[in-house]
């Protein structure tokens, strides 16, 4: 396994060191001051993730506000030092019971630091999954009070664990209730004409997992892919099915046997966990089409008019729309007449700012604005026009079209259980030219 | 401040001061800004309140770096709020916001102007701080005159008097032209009167300005200014807050000093008494004391005054104090105080005749070398570079070679060319100088130029009697354990050249002069490389009688390079291998290295060109030039088109690999060129030919980074361009009349003429009243020439008038000019030029005017000249030939010997050819050295004739050559012949050409010349 760090830093916003750790000799202890000096105080910041400076290179990723930094002298892997990074992220977070910011860092400097000997030796990343780790990392971190806490369970012999050959589960657990479930969140990237061509469009889906079952449970997931389905299709006719590209699971998930018998089937960890990843470019579903009319009137005028319709069925509705419309920087002042929410102008953004909070199926809101421009000294620059940018949440859609088959759950003993699915898509980046 | 009170703007500031990071800066300046404009544009609720603060909170925005690109219209408006609260932020937010070319501008000027003509004070002030921050072209114009009648006004109060006079002085500043400033000399003697020191300060500051621009109006001036010296210094007569640690008034004392160094000299007794014995007290009672700020305040004066004391050239007395003086400094442990000290004993060097009485601190001077700052260091470099003379140099540059070996990195390469050209320039006997530079090339070969060492060799090979000399001393260094490239290079070329000289001696039998030097063979680059093989040839050639090992051993070398992949390296080791076995032939062909022509040292040419940079600025060069007859070289030379271009470098190289067909041994070479390809099948023929003079061109060429000797030491070509034009012009206009000396002319009309017969467009004449611009085209024999006549003053021009004289071979129609040009304006006047014959007379344009009682008049000779006439044509070759050998003979080809021609490198003269249209055809001579040309011309009567043109010069003498010129028509062959002539004698043309250049040729070619006498006449009269 390649090297992913010598040393990680964790940086606030102004670039002060919250926590580092060096885990090999290689680079100095100041480094960080060319990270600051050479990235955080230029524009550079946000434009590459990668960054090199004399001779080490610096990984760098913002997570709410803090950076995490990852200093290598060698030619390492990025690939792995960056999912590094995202899992002891979600590792922390689950110490901390949520939330991953600088005051929690403050909180918790010594269980980090006891986490970051564990998950990571000299450079190489070492196991770094929440649930074996908190075996014997009993130590818990400091939560907000209003979260629940989790029952004490009996810690067994963590060593077994570690080692045994279901690395991410551990035996003997009982549940009175025998639970799962399953949440498809799909988030939809839009870049869309403003004749209404789709220019580019895609679909990011996941399948994210709650496990609460007993014993070694072994489980099988349908989906309604092609290729799960190729058999299926042929003999029973299954109706639709989808493509999915990039598809990626959890370590957990048999691989001989998805090859072999095209079927996902997996002894799952314990909790919640992400079961697969996968990317959709074809066939997808857009649950908004946004008609937008912007028109200048003379240097101190615009009009703005924008329809946008929902085509999911009428019984779903969306949830948390948030309709973004790009004016030019000089506006004074607006006036609105909406259908269905409230529009404002935030002059931080420069954008007129439409929300919708819910939004049913098959039917279709208008905005209609009017702007008023400053005239400026500085001979008008023409007006960029910037895409309009849409957010929103439906509930049990999918663009994809993806829907789960089955979910079998096969143990020794036999017990009945309840599986719960859920699916959600959500806005990416969705934009709309204008 | 007006701040108070204003809870949204300190809300606001401090929440921009809350931000965490400049993201949230920017979105909480943006909401503002969003708010902002949205207030501004509903007009109904903007309360004068409500306006005072945004527009404070616009400004507060714009400092922190933001674009704020409305609003200004607010801004503006607030400045004619009646309000004093109000009225100060318009002011401030326009200065800051607006610039002077801003449209908006305008609208404020009104309110402006109402400002500073109206009785509020306050007011006063702050329009005027605004127009002089901003002070743009329309400020100027529509304010200038109501500024200035503030500063005079006996009403106003001296802090609008101090406001009005540094307004002025930035609107003077940025267009001098608009600030109308006749007759403003009195007012300004008048202000110098005044009592007020504040006043006193900022009207001084806007008579610097003044005059630098123009002293000769401000001679009143100069006793006020005496006068205020010797207050200051001598009564100590002011108030005390302008006293500075005791110093009365500082900045005021620098200023005055600073005014009086523009005026050229002092002529009445008493003031230059006075100020003498002002002078004497600052430069006596100025001492070095503990406090850094008085420290630097009476130094400031004190150094002021001593530029001021330089200037005036006060008796010997007086400098020989300054230089005790500046000997103290140089001796005091404050660095600051030091460098002033060095650098002002620099200039005071260059400036004066106290040498000897600085040359007494040379001790104190080597001291500072050592000095820890660098700067001082320099300093002291400098100034002792400059000190150096034939009496000290051995001192000097002992010292400089000992100091180099501890001197600093970046200091070295200076150093070692200093040491060079001081070794060169002021060397006693010649072994000194070889001595010096290979100690140079020793203790810091990787800052040694290849000048220096090139410089060694041609003096070494022009100096029989230090030849032997120079290989003992070579093969001394050659004994050192690791030595420096550069050595290897020299001693291996001074081995090679002149080891024969000293067989006799032990230790310089060829054999070990090979060892010695083949020991250094794998050590050195591949520069490097091909030197060594010409020493081993050289050595193979002076072995006597010949060793057949060591033969062998240096062919094994010659073969081994052979397939080297280095060019340069290969091609020698197969010429040397292959001369080598000629036998006897070899010792023609590698004979020794003729002489070098005597040049200028290009270290010194190098040495000067940085020199200029570092010359002395402001008042100072002022001064030099404005007594140009005492200047000094340096401020001559940076006039001097330089010559150390690399342009020229490559056609020195390329002179010097042409065989010279006189030289026995180059006869060889030829002809042993043309068996060479047999003998090596690897070479193409083609390549071979050029490459002939190689073998000992390349040793040449390497030496001969030069360029023509600079005009240092040609005093004939100083004397038109370092004198200013005024000496040379008034030659240039025999028969002007009394009256015209009334109007001096600006610039040069020689000058002016010289570069509108190369381009087509430019000024043809100025003075102060009137400009005279130019534009033509030509189109074949016929020209439109259009003058601009413009009036540059308030007041019409009377009675103008210009006739053309044409000379014979001219038709010329002017179109009628009028009368009288009114005040500002520019008239155009087309006139049009027929070419009838080829002649080089030149028009005249006779052009009078009156302005006041003043009458003008001016002749001028008109840019119509033989080469506006040609045109450019590239021809084959065999056209060429064809032609060539048609017009045979005289009068149609006329050929001539030109001596005295001003030396110049074959690729400058063909740049010259082609500024006269004149085409070059490069190819067609088979040698050289020669240079063929031609062109077009055009005539009524010739119609297009062709022009063919043949140089040839002589590589070994560059100041003759011979040319060939021919063409369809006698007369035009004897013109463009006599043309060219005239351009080659005197570059850059210069003004005495005609008598000059005339005697000679008109006795050649007499009869010729007859046709075309009236014309010659003519231009002779002019």
């Amino acid at each position: 396994m390649p090297v992913a760090a010598s040393a990680v830093y964790f940086l606030n916003l102004r670039g002060d060191v919250l926590i580092n750790r060096l885990y090999r000799d290689d680079v100095g202890g100041n480094m960080v001051d060319a990270f600051r000096t050479h990235i955080m105080q230029t524009k550079e910041l946000g434009t590459c993730p990668v960054r090199q400076i004399g001779g080490c290179s610096f990984f760098y990723m913002r997570i709410s506000n803090v950076y995490i930094v990852i200093v290598v002298s060698t030619n390492a892997n990025v690939a792995c030092a960056f999912k590094f990074v995202v899992e002891a992220v979600a590792l922390f977070k689950s110490y901390f019971g949520g939330a991953f910011d600088e005051d929690a860092i403050r909180n918790n400097f010594v269980l980090i630091y006891e986490l970051l000997d564990e998950i990571m030796d000299f450079g190489y990343p070492q196991n770094l999954s929440a649930e074996i780790l908190k075996l014997y990392i009993t130590q818990e971190g400091v939560r907000s009070p209003f979260l629940s806490k989790p029952a004490d369970k009996p810690v067994p012999n963590a060593t077994l664990q570690v080692t045994g050959a279901v690395g991410w589960r551990r035996e003997g657990l009982v549940y009175k209730k025998n639970e799962v479930f399953l949440d498809i969140v799909e988030s939809v990237n839009l870049l869309m004409s403003s004749k209404g061509s789709v220019l580019r469009c895609d679909v990011t889906g996941k399948i994210l997992m709650k496990c609460f079952l007993s014993g070694m449970p072994d489980l099988k997931l349908g989906l309604n892919d092609k290729l799960f389905n190729f058999f299926l299709n042929i003999f029973f006719n299954y109706g639709k099915t989808i493509e999915l590209d990039d598809v990626t699971f959890h370590q957990c998930v048999n691989l001989t046997r998805f090859n072999s018998e095209k079927t996902v089937s997996f002894v799952p960890p314990d909790g919640e966990f992400e079961l697969m990843k996968y990317r959709i470019t074809e066939g997808v579903n857009l649950p908004f089409k946004v008609l937008p009319t912007i028109k200048e009137l003379g240097r101190t005028r615009m009009e703005v008019n924008v329809k946008v319709k929902s085509t999911f069925i009428e019984k779903l509705f969306a949830l948390g729309v948030v309709v973004k419309i790009p004016v030019p920087k000089q506006t004074a002042k607006t006036s609105f007449t909406v259908t269905s929410g409230r529009a404002k102008y935030n002059a931080s953004i420069d954008s007129l700012v439409w929300k919708i909070r819910k939004f049913p199926g098959q039917t279709e809101a208008t905005l209609s604005a009017e702007v008023e421009l400053i005239s400026t000294m500085t001979e008008k620059k023409s007006w960029t026009r910037p895409p309009i940018q849409m957010e929103f949440q439906v509930p049990m859609f999918t663009a994809s079209g993806l829907r789960v088959r089955f979910l079998k759950v096969w143990e020794k003993s036999g017990y009945n259980t309840v599986e719960w699915v859920r699916y959600i898509t959500k806005a990416g980046s969705y934009e709309i030219r204008c | 401040m007006a701040l108070s009170g204003m809870r949204g703007l300190s809300v606001f500031i401090s929440d921009v001061r809350n931000c965490q990071n400049k993201e949230q800066e920017r979105l909480r300046v943006d909401k503002e800004l969003g708010k902002i404009r949205t207030r501004f544009k509903s007009e109904k609720g903007l309360k004068p309140y409500d306006k005072k603060k945004y527009v404070w909170k616009m400004l507060y925005i714009y400092m922190l770096g933001y674009d704020v690109d409305f609003g200004h219209m607010e801004a503006v408006s607030l400045i004619s709020a009646p309000k004093y609260p109000e009225k100060q932020v318009g002011y401030i937010v326009t200065s800051c916001l607006v610039n002077e070319n801003h449209d908006f501008l305008r609208l404020a000027i009104n309110t402006v102007r109402t400002d500073i003509i109206g009785r509020n004070e306050t007011f006063q002030c702050l329009a005027l701080t605004m127009v002089g921050n901003i002070g743009g072209r329309e400020f100027s114009e529509s304010l200038a005159p109501d500024v200035q009648k503030l500063l005079v006004s006996s009403s106003c109060r001296p802090l609008v008097k101090k406001k009005a006079a540094l307004c002025l002085l930035r609107l003077y500043r940025k267009n001098p032209d608009v600030v109308n400033v006749d007759g403003w000399a009195v007012r300004m003697a008048q202000l110098l009167d005044e009592r007020d020191l504040g006043v006193l300060t900022s009207s001084m500051s806007l008579l610097v300005a003044l005059v630098s621009n123009n002293y000769e109006a401000y001679w009143s001036c100069l006793p006020k200014c005496v006068k205020i010296l010797e207050r200051l210094a001598r009564n100590q007569d002011i108030p005390q807050e302008y006293t500075y640690y005791g110093i009365p008034s500082p900045w005021l004392q620098v200023k005055t000093m600073r005014a009086l160094q523009y005026f050229p000299i002092i002529e009445d007794p008493n003031t230059r008494r006075s100020l003498f014995e002002v002078l004497q007290r600052i430069l006596m009672g100025t001492d070095v004391v503990k406090n850094v700020n008085k420290n630097n305040a009476s130094h400031a004066v004190l150094f002021e005054a001593l530029a001021l004391v330089m200037h005036l050239d006060a008796e010997k007395e007086m400098m020989s104090q300054c230089v005790t003086l500046l000997g103290k400094f140089i001796a005091v442990r404050e660095p600051n105080i030091r460098y002033l000290g060095l650098e002002n004993m620099t200039r005071m060097f260059m400036i004066t005749d106290v040498q000897d009485i600085i040359k007494r601190h040379q001790a104190q001077i080597i001291t500072s070398l050592k000095d820890p700052d660098i700067s001082i260091r320099r300093r002291a470099l400098d100034l002792l570079y400059s000190m150096c003379d034939v009496s000290n140099a051995k001192d000097i540059v002992e010292e400089l070679l000992q100091y180099l070996s501890t001197a600093d990195f970046a200091m070295r390469e200076e150093l070692s060319l200093k040491a060079a050209i001081l070794a060169e320039k002021f060397t006693p006997d010649l072994s000194w100088y070889v001595d010096v530079i290979l100690q140079l090339i020793d203790k810091a070969g990787e800052f040694v130029s290849d000048d220096i060492w090139f410089r060694v060799i041609q003096f070494v090979t022009n100096n029989d009697d230090l030849q032997p000399y120079a290989a003992a001393k070579a093969r001394e260094y050659l004994d050192k354990p690791a030595i420096h490239e550069t050595m290897v290079k020299v001693s291996a070329y001074i081995l090679g050249e002149f080891g024969h000289l000293l067989v006799r001696q032990p230790g310089f039998s060829p054999r070990e002069i090979f060892n010695i030097i083949h020991e250094k063979l794998p050590t050195v680059s591949t520069s490097t490389i091909p030197i060594l093989l010409s020493t081993y040839a050289k050595i193979l050639m002076h072995t006597q009688p010949p060793d057949p090992d060591l033969q062998n051993q240096i062919w094994a070398i010659f073969k081994k390079y052979e397939s080297c992949i280095e060019v340069e390296i290969q091609q020698r080791a197969v010429e040397y291998f292959a001369l080598s076995r000629k036998g006897a032939a070899l010792v023609d062909i590698l004979a020794e290295m003729p002489k070098f022509p005597e040049r200028q040292s290009a270290l010194i040419k190098r040495a000067e060109d940085t020199e200029v940079d570092t010359a002395e600025q402001s008042a100072m060069k002022l001064r030099a030039q404005q007594l140009s007859q005492t200047s000094n070289a340096l401020v001559v030379s940076d006039q001097h088109p330089t010559n150390g271009t690399p342009a020229v470098m490559v056609n020195q190289l390329g002179l010097l690999k042409v065989p010279n067909p006189s030289t026995r041994s180059n006869m060889d070479n030829d002809s042993e060129d043309q068996r060479l390809p047999q003998v090596n099948g690897t070479l193409s023929k083609v390549e071979a030919l050029p490459q002939s003079a190689d073998l000992d061109g390349v040793l040449l060429d390497t030496l001969a980074i030069e360029g023509p000797p600079s005009s240092i030491v040609q005093p004939k070509s100083n004397s038109n361009l370092g004198l200013g034009g005024i000496a040379v012009e008034s030659s240039a206009l025999v028969p002007v009349d009394q009256q015209a000396n009334a109007v001096q002319p600006i610039g040069n009309i020689a000058e002016r003429f010289r570069s509108l017969c190369l381009k087509d467009s430019g000024v043809l004449y100025e003075d102060p009243y009137i400009q005279i611009g130019l534009k033509a085209e030509w189109r074949a024999h016929q020209g439109r020439v259009v003058l601009f006549l413009g009036n540059k003053n308030t007041s019409p021009l009377l009675s103008v008038q210009a006739i053309i004289l044409p000379p014979t071979h001219l038709k010329t129609e002017l179109s009628l000019v009028p009368e009288t040009i009114p005040p500002r304006a520019q008239v155009q006047c087309p006139l049009e030029v027929v070419n009838l014959l080829p002649s080089r007379d030149v028009a005249v344009l006779d052009f009078s005017y009156k302005f006041g009682n003043d009458m003008v008049n001016v002749k001028l000779q008109l840019p119509a000249v033989l080469n506006k006439f040609l045109q450019p044509i590239s021809i084959s070759a065999e056209d060429f030939f064809a032609q060539w050998r048609s017009l045979s003979g005289p009068p149609l080809k006329l050929q001539e010997v030109v001596r005295g021609v001003k030396p110049l490198p074959l690729l400058e003269m063909a740049n010259l050819f082609d500024s006269y249209s004149l085409t070059v055809c490069p190819g067609l001579d088979p040698n050289p050295n020669n240079l063929v040309a031609c062109a077009t011309f055009y005539s009524e009567n010739t119609r297009a004739m062709l022009c063919l043109i043949r140089i040839e010069t002589d590589p070994a003498d560059r100041t003759q050559l011979r040319m060939t010129v021919a063409s369809g028509d006698p007369t035009l062959t004897f013109e463009l012949k006599m043309f060219i002539k005239e351009m080659l004698v005197s570059i850059p043309p210069a003004i005495q050409k005609p008598p000059q250049a005339s005697p000679t040729p008109l006795q050649q070619a007499s009869d010729v010349a007859a046709s075309t006498d009236p014309g010659a006449m003519l231009a002779a009269l002019l």
